[in-house]
């Protein structure tokens, strides 16, 4: 089906400052278009909402760290397994496993079932990059891309060693060019080298990593300013020093302040948002954060929120796994990836009768409800870490529907909420509108994507259609019509299709000269050759970097 | 020799689990004269490069007709078995699991005959690891546990660790210590700093009393104690610890030491750093684990009879095959290096083998296709032991590509069953 007209339905569509209207949306080539010769196709959708396919801009769905998570994991997917769907489209649908982690497959039916046409995944070793390419090409529906971890970059801490920082930049742009990544992620910077030094906690943003002049302060500063002077369209994807430690927010004020004036994304901002002292005492410090944010337009966030239940904690962040394997008692992967980055997993489950986990609970909330702009601060679980992907649609009603947050909020434990904003009491309801804005117009607007997250004319013809129900949690879990690309792929909320998603990458320049250096240190340390590095066959074209 | 030699830089071996990927292989005549760089263990697996390019059994010769034979004769099964042998590309892997899942097939390979134990202790307890780049910039104790790489791994002590120079390791061998484990015959390398000797009986408990020593307490008898906290204090003082093991050469009666290596390396990190270190043989294998783990949610052993993967170790294909429970066979990859056992089993199966040297192979296959060998044939991705990805390239033509014909071989699938 290439054209399209869809007809009746009320149009969510922030980016084009529309907020309920009922119009016509034409689909001409996968593309939105102005007109449609009067004899288009149609899609009724009368009384139904209509928003762009929603964009996640913070998730771990393909990656080597993913797949380590996924072997962890056979009792959950024994408790979770997937027939293949029934498909119109000749695609061979394929059987799949869920849970926390779901298999590739699954993920892009599952994605696409929930409305979601856009997804990043947030960590991946460049060392690795290659894996995550293949998973793209098995997880359907959905585009993807990815964050290239560069902060505990062994080559890239050596030149700001040297002062090297034009060369740091051609490094990062080396990096993203050479794996087809999208975007710079730092994951606690310096933090997982000095865990493979067994240096365990990183008290200021002035430690030294190594060498004196290696500092995670030195490390955001000159990447925030590598993605900001390569024009990449996402700025660095910050997570941040001591995530889930008490009192971590004041190292999260102290990053944000570092790069005050730059452009930077701040991600699951909830699992950095705590008061309180570590080992001692533990308090909500959203309202620090918010207020932060709210202050500094170039700063934009995800939250991170947590859901009660089953999670799968899985991230670059090595340190921090090993004190929730120490914590909890559950099993734990370690994975030391060479000069690059590490990786720690540990299942994990949020309990509301749990104190810590009910305080995280309500310091997500927050950050979204104390957000004075919700362009600049999105949804995210950073799933599977504070949850599923699947959770959304339950997130989503928490914010939409303050009876029922109230009541849930009666319901968790209370120990450590005293004083907290939530508990205190907050009105603030989303309105569909900002739904649309926090799950795909502004991460669309984050990441830099002009053809994303919204419904004007030349946009991706990716459209979520949702029957209008008052428990949005139901909602926003079963779309009425999925399109992606202009083809429908869920059908009176049924999965029909399941075209294979486009990569979203930049290839930005960098001096050649690069190379000399960087093939020098290749031989000296890599295990792997230069020659080797570089991902080859990507076929779509890439996003534009650059001045804007 | 005539004509101009052709020279392939950065070639991956997949003679072990190394995956080294710095072979100059140098090819004249459409044969490989040589491959620099490469060991004895990798020579023999690049051989010459030669191939059978035959298409045995058919009734046709049109291969898309051979294609909807196997399809129906697959079809027909009631409980078939898709088989994942070494030398394939992570490509060719997916496309036969994809086959697998559309025919409700058994799914396995070669791990579930040899380095199961460590998978399953390790989905049991998790696993502190470490990939071998970092091993080789920053292990300063490296501990070969039951283990000689010199023969199965020979060049993971020049290219990984001991010897070369690292990143915290300027002196490279000199700032090392190496510990060789002697567990019965099973024994380390010679030229080790320190030998520390076991009978297999007494293993186990060595390996709890070592725990209980790096956690500051005494369990076992003197003569063990004395050994063990020789071994504790060195492991100790360690920067980064790193035990070497090889998944391929288990006790010789099972008694735990994958789930005790695992628990042991993940405890050292609560005084200092360090990892386990397992080794594979070669060909993929740690790709196969890979590719099922990201498509199904489990690395070996997939029974899709029901529609579903499900999670069947402790029932893998040799037992399967054992008490007849397999009525066909797809067996993918190098037939000459599955295990003797599978091979035995398969006798009297109806089986359709598609790989490099199918046609030459002693297994007992009704159709017999024959494709090229990833790395060397065939271009795509491979595993490396430490499960990092590796690109392959074709340095020579192959007689199909075996990704493609596994796809062509489920599109027969699919249109059979749409036309049926």
């Amino acid at each position: 089906m290439t054209r399209l007209r869809i007809v009746g339905g009320a149009i969510h569509d922030p980016a084009n400052g529309i907020d309920g209207d009922v119009r016509d949306i034409c689909i001409d080539g996968g593309r939105i278009v102005a007109s449609l010769p009067a004899d288009a196709p149609v899609l009724k959708a009368d009384g139904m909402v209509i928003m762009a396919g929603g964009i996640d801009i913070h998730a771990h769905i393909a990656a080597t760290s993913v797949s380590v998570g996924r072997r962890l994991l056979p009792e959950e997917h024994t408790l979770d397994p997937v027939a293949a769907p029934t498909l119109d489209d000749g695609t061979i649908p394929r059987s799949g496993t869920g849970g926390t982690v779901p298999s590739t497959f699954t993920t892009g039916y599952r994605y696409a079932g929930l409305g979601y046409t856009t997804v990043f995944d947030a960590a991946v070793a460049p060392v690795a990059a290659r894996q995550t390419h293949a998973e793209f090409d098995d997880t359907p529906i959905i585009d993807g891309g990815f964050f290239a971890l560069l902060g505990n970059d062994e080559y890239l801490h050596r030149q700001i060693a040297a002062n090297e920082i034009g060369r740091a930049k051609d490094y990062a742009a080396w990096v993203l060019k050479s794996t087809g990544a999208f975007a710079i992620k730092i994951v606690n910077p310096g933090g997982v080298e000095l865990w493979k030094r067994n240096v365990r906690e990183v008290k200021a943003l002035d430690d030294p990593v190594g060498a004196s002049s290696v500092t995670p302060r030195r490390i955001l500063e000159v990447l925030a300013d590598a993605a900001i002077g390569l024009g990449l369209p996402h700025p660095a994807h910050i997570h941040c020093n001591n995530l889930g430690v008490a009192g971590n927010v004041s190292m999260t004020l102290d990053s944000m302040r570092a790069l005050e004036g730059r452009r930077a994304h701040f991600t699951h901002l909830q699992f950095h948002s705590y008061g309180g002292e570590r080992g001692k005492s533990w308090s909500s410090a959203a309202r620090q954060v918010a207020e932060y944010v709210n202050s500094h337009p170039e700063v934009t966030g995800d939250v991170g929120q947590v859901m009660f239940g089953d999670a799968t904690t899985l991230t670059a962040d090595g340190a921090v796994e090993y004190l929730l394997h120490t914590s909890t008692g559950r099993k734990w992967i370690n994975a030391d990836i060479e000069l690059e980055t590490g990786c720690g997993i540990v299942p994990y489950t949020y309990k509301d009768k749990a104190a810590i986990a009910s305080l995280q609970w309500v310091v997500g909330l927050e950050l979204f409800l104390l957000s004075a702009d919700p362009w600049r601060m999105v949804l995210s679980t950073d799933h599977p870490n504070g949850g599923s992907f699947l959770s959304y649609p339950d997130l989503i009603r928490l914010l939409m529907d303050r009876a029922y947050r109230d009541e849930k909020l009666k319901s968790v434990n209370q120990k450590m909420l005293a004083g907290s904003a939530l508990a205190d009491g907050i009105a603030r309801e989303y309105t569909l509108n900002e739904i649309a804005i926090i799950t795909r117009a502004g991460p669309a607007r984050q990441l830099g994507l002009r053809q994303k997250g919204h419904l004007g004319v030349g946009a991706d013809a990716d459209i979520t259609i949702y029957s209008r129900n008052a428990d949005y949690a139901r909602m926003f879990s079963t779309p009425r019509y999925v399109l992606k690309a202009g083809i429908l792929v869920v059908e009176e909320g049924q999965l029909r299709r399941a075209p294979a998603g486009k990569r979203i990458y930049v290839q930005p320049g960098y001096d050649d000269s690069l190379l000399r250096d960087l093939g020098k240190y290749f031989e000296a340390y890599s295990a792997i050759q230069l020659a080797n590095y570089p991902v080859t066959g990507l076929c779509d074209a890439p996003v534009a970097t650059g001045a804007v | 020799m005539s004509g101009a030699a052709r020279f392939e830089g950065n070639a991956t071996c997949l003679g072990c689990g190394c995956a080294c990927d710095d072979i100059t292989v140098v090819i004249n005549g459409g044969r490989i004269t040589e491959a620099r760089n490469a060991c004895a263990l990798g020579l023999r697996w690049f051989g010459d490069g030669s191939l059978p390019g035959a298409v045995l059994g058919g009734r046709s010769a049109a291969i898309e007709d051979v294609l909807g034979e196997i399809a129906t004769m697959l079809r027909s099964a009631r409980a078939p078995l898709v088989y994942l042998a070494p030398d394939l590309t992570s490509e060719a892997q997916r496309a036969a699991i994809a086959i697998a899942d559309q025919l409700r097939a058994f799914l396995d390979g070669v791990t579930s005959s040899t380095a199961a134990e460590g998978i399953l202790a390790a989905q049991r307890r998790g696993r502190a690891s470490a990939t071998l780049g970092e091993i080789r910039n920053r292990a300063d104790v490296v501990v070969f546990w039951a283990v000689d790489p010199t023969l199965s791994y020979p060049r993971f002590q020049s290219r990984y660790a001991p010897n070369p120079v690292g990143v915290h390791l300027p002196n490279g061998r000199k700032d090392r210590t190496v510990i060789a484990v002697d567990v019965g015959s099973q024994r380390g390398p010679d030229d080790a700093d320190m030998r520390v000797q076991m009978t297999a009986e007494e293993e186990p408990l060595f390996l709890s009393s070592l725990r209980a020593s790096l956690a500051g307490r005494t369990v076992g008898d003197p003569p063990i104690v004395a050994r063990v906290t020789e071994l504790a204090t060195r492991l100790n003082r360690a920067k980064y610890a790193v035990i070497v093991t090889d998944a391929e050469s288990p006790p010789p009666v099972s008694n735990g030491r994958a789930d005790s290596l695992i628990a042991l390396t993940q405890s050292l990190n609560a005084t200092t750093r360090g990892s386990l270190c397992t080794l594979r043989a070669g060909g993929n294998r740690n790709g196969a684990d890979t590719t099922l783990t990201w498509q199904t949610g489990f690395p070996m052993a997939v029974d899709f009879s029901r529609g579903v993967p499900r999670y069947r170790p402790e029932d893998a294909a040799l037992p399967r095959l054992a008490r007849g429970a397999i009525d066909a066979a797809l067996l993918v990859g190098a037939a000459a290096a599955i295990p003797a056992t599978v091979t035995d089993a398969l006798r009297g199966v109806p089986t359709i083998a598609i790989g490099p040297r199918a046609s030459e192979s002693a297994i007992d296959a009704s159709i017999r296709i024959d494709t090229g060998v990833a790395g060397i044939h065939e271009s795509g991705i491979a595993f490396r032991t430490d499960d990092l990805p590796l690109p392959l390239r074709a340095l020579l033509p192959t007689p199909r590509d075996t990704a493609s014909l596994l796809k062509a071989l489920g599109a027969a699938i699919a249109a059979q069953r749409g036309s049926a």
